[in-house]
């Protein structure tokens, strides 16, 4: 940049002129000098000390990990927890789409029925979220009890069987996520879907197009950008989501952040705990990728080509 | 204050502290939430574990000089939540009398601080400093005996402590609080308090009594998908019924009790393998039986009237476990620490505290200071704190004769990376399946 900048003061007389060129070609990177200290303190070194851990080897009773390239930790997790890891991939998948589809209607009605009210019906989306999640969860316990507050009356006036359950079943983890992370699908949706010119639908109904035809070519893909952003900040927590199963879950819905925490807190045994952590994220970035590849809306035209209007 | 205001704020305290006895242990729902907060610094010691071994100098210094010299002024003493008496002053301002007591003899301010939710997550932040060496903000830790605690004495992060500063203990500690199999000859720590882990039914939702262990893998008993499973207990209480010492197991007997526990899955009666929330669960009709801590159903049991609530050892017995009192080393104030300690053997002390906190009590002649206290309470005229009193003295799970602790256990010791591995490998793949 400096010799640019000298480069510049050589062409032209005043120097001065240069020198503040430079300087505002500087501005973007200071403007981002503080973001890019945030993710070296709190994303780029912890990412290398957890990789670094994972391939110690050691335990908590000899007192010391020592780092030897332990690639089996890696190895080691990938054939033992396979299953957790499907279970995980398969629930976040299924919390997603579920809250797609609650949350596509629901912006699209803020969005263009929600006139001046907006602002405040999106605030009550997000209401129950000033509560600590793990309270929110923990409730869903009360609420869906053997013979809680839902499923209590109903047993009581015959209309579901004394064994009928949800809790400790995958049902109840998957409605739990799908509760609990409700808010990162229908806030992107809404960004997207509230951006959208109703003129184009009007044009559309001019055009002869029924309403389902104006949705399926107009409205559609242009909120596609927020579907990708909404399934992303989605799946991707979801995935590593630990309480709802812990909170909810049964026998068998074990899920790889369970496995995860419990390696590190129960089982004192880092560098596994890393490795996991480290196969998830990659088993993540891959799906994303994929995901990206396929339904890629970084030009929304492209992503309405794609739906064949 | 006179004895009978006393006794008052007492009385309320007795009432608050009965809602304690579970709230102790299920206070934190979330412990584990706390896992990402830590994660960075475990990992950083996990990291620095190379060459971490500047930490376990202190030990090694040995117990009299570390506990020899004059104590300092105050003790910093990390227990658990409402785990101490309580009482209020005139003026509201709630204290601690039994550390009132301590500093008017001693002169020494005990800074009692609760702040410990779970094993796990007290160690998980206490480790990294332990094993840089550079923790100094506690005299007294209280932990569970169990892994954490292996891992603490294996590593010498807690000091060896001095026999000779312990008369009271001595004279008075319990015979399970004496030389326990997780702590030969009480070289590390003293028991603070402790409890039993065993089962609990309701009898109304159970066909007939549950007497033996197989009747938790019984449908026809109990139902299906109605069992609640303690996961870190269910390896040594399953082994104690299967006639196994886990004191003395090995990978074999891990094994078998590995093996019951599968079948119990396969069964079907089991509902959830997890913690503290398996009395939620209990209480509000989710399951009919339930691997639980003897105080939690107590409590319901005694002092709330769930009447169809019952606590029982089955036939091949429960599993006994203590919280323990360390001394971390870096400690700054060790002969303050050792004097704290022992000052909670002296049998008038340990009946303050088991009056508050009703748990099981490591201190012989509490029961009967107990049930004097009730007769005192009975001429005073509150009948109601006397019948407290009296239920609590003449509880056999808080006060159990020599029959009923013939049934009670440890859990296995745990002391190796590569048992910890192969015990982990035995039992985990159960509760994670």
């Amino acid at each position: 940049m400096a010799s640019e900048g000298a480069t510049l003061g050589e062409q032209e007389p005043a120097r001065g002129r240069g020198g503040w060129e430079a300087r505002r070609r500087r501005v973007p990177y200071w403007l981002m000098l503080p973001a890019a200290i945030f993710l070296l303190i709190l994303l780029v070194i912890p990412l290398f000390i957890l990789v670094y851990t994972s391939l110690q080897s050691g335990g908590v009773f000899s007192g010391d990990f020592a780092f030897t390239w332990n690639f089996s930790n890696y190895t080691d997790q990938l054939g033992q927890y396979q299953e957790q890891m499907l279970r995980s991939v398969v629930y976040a998948g299924l919390t997603t789409l579920l809250a797609l589809l609650l949350a596509y209607p629901m912006t699209y009605w803020i969005a263009f029925y929600g006139g001046r009210w907006k602002t405040s019906i999106l605030l009550l989306i997000l209401l129950p979220f000033f509560v600590s999640f793990v309270i929110r969860t923990v409730q869903w316990r009360f609420l869906l009890g053997d013979q809680g507050l839902i499923f209590g009356p109903l047993k009581d006036l015959g209309l579901l069987p004394d064994s009928f359950r949800v809790l400790a079943t995958p049902l109840a983890v998957i409605a739990g996520m799908t509760y609990n992370y409700l808010p990162f699908t229908a806030l992107p949706l809404y960004v997207a879907l509230e951006r959208i010119d109703e003129r184009l639908v009007e044009a559309a109904k001019d055009l002869y197009s029924s309403r389902y035809e104006a949705f399926r070519h107009v409205v559609w893909p242009l909120s596609l950008p927020g579907v990708f952003a909404a399934f992303l900040l989605t799946f991707v927590p979801a995935t590593g989501d630990y309480v709802n199963a812990s909170v909810l879950g049964g026998t068998n819905t074990t899920m790889i952040g369970n496995i995860i925490q419990e390696k590190f807190l129960q089982e004192l045994n880092y560098p596994e705990a890393a490795a996991l952590s480290v196969i998830l994220m990659i088993v993540m970035l891959i799906l994303a990728s994929i995901y990206a590849k396929v339904l890629g809306t970084e030009d929304s035209a492209l992503a309405a080509g794609a739906t064949g209007a | 204050m006179s004895e009978r205001e006393d006794r008052q704020t007492m009385d309320s305290a007795l009432q608050r502290a009965m809602g304690s006895r579970f709230s102790r242990r299920t206070v934190l729902k979330g412990a584990g939430m706390g896992a990402a907060g830590f994660s960075l610094a475990a990992f950083m010691a996990a990291c620095g574990g190379d060459g971490g071994g500047e930490g376990e100098g202190g030990a090694s210094t040995g117990p009299a000089e570390v506990f020899s010299g004059e104590p300092g002024d105050t003790v910093e003493f990390a227990n658990w939540p409402l785990y101490l008496d309580q009482a209020k002053d005139k003026d509201g301002n709630v204290f601690h009398p039994t550390l009132k007591l301590f500093k008017d003899e001693t002169g020494i301010d005990v800074n009692y601080e609760p702040v410990i939710q779970s094993n796990e997550e007290f160690f998980g932040k206490l480790r990294p400093e332990l094993q840089a060496g550079t923790q100094d903000d506690w005299d007294i830790i209280v932990i569970t005996n169990g892994r954490q605690f292996n891992v603490l004495t294996a590593n010498e992060w807690v000091y060896q402590l001095d026999p000779s500063l312990r008369p009271n203990f001595d004279s008075n500690a319990t015979s399970f609080a004496k030389d326990p199999t997780y702590d030969e000859g009480n070289k590390y720590s003293m028991a603070w308090q402790g409890g039993f882990t065993s089962i609990a039914y309701d009898t109304t939702k159970v066909n007939g009594e549950i007497t033996k262990l197989d009747d938790l893998a019984n449908p026809d008993k109990v139902g299906q998908n109605s069992v609640f499973m303690l996961k870190s207990d269910m390896p040594d209480f399953v082994m104690i019924n299967l006639g196994i010492d886990p004191a003395t197991s090995g990978p074999e007997e891990w094994k078998e009790a590995a093996a019951w526990l599968q079948m119990q899955k396969e069964s079907g009666t089991v509902r959830a393998y997890g913690a503290q929330e398996y009395i939620d669960e209990f209480v509000a009709g989710n399951t009919n039986a339930t691997m639980a801590w003897s105080g939690d159903v107590l409590y319901y049991k005694v002092w709330l009237g769930y009447s169809d609530f019952e606590f029982i050892f089955p036939e091949g017995g429960a599993l006994l476990w203590q919280d323990n009192m360390l001394v971390p080393v870096g400690a700054p104030n060790a002969p303050g620490a050792a004097q704290v300690m022992d000052w909670y053997f002296d049998p008038k002390i340990a009946t303050m505290v088991t009056e508050w906190v009703l748990y099981l009590s490591p201190v012989k002649g509490v029961q009967e200071r107990i049930l004097k206290d009730g007769d005192g309470a009975v001429e005073d005229g509150y009948k109601g704190y006397a019948t407290k009193l009296y239920n609590t003295a003449n509880n056999e799970f808080a006060f159990p004769n020599e029959e009923l602790l013939g049934q009670t256990q440890f859990g296995a010791n745990v002391t190796t990376d590569e048992a910890a591995g192969e015990w982990d490998n035995i039992f985990l793949p159960i509760s994670q399946g």
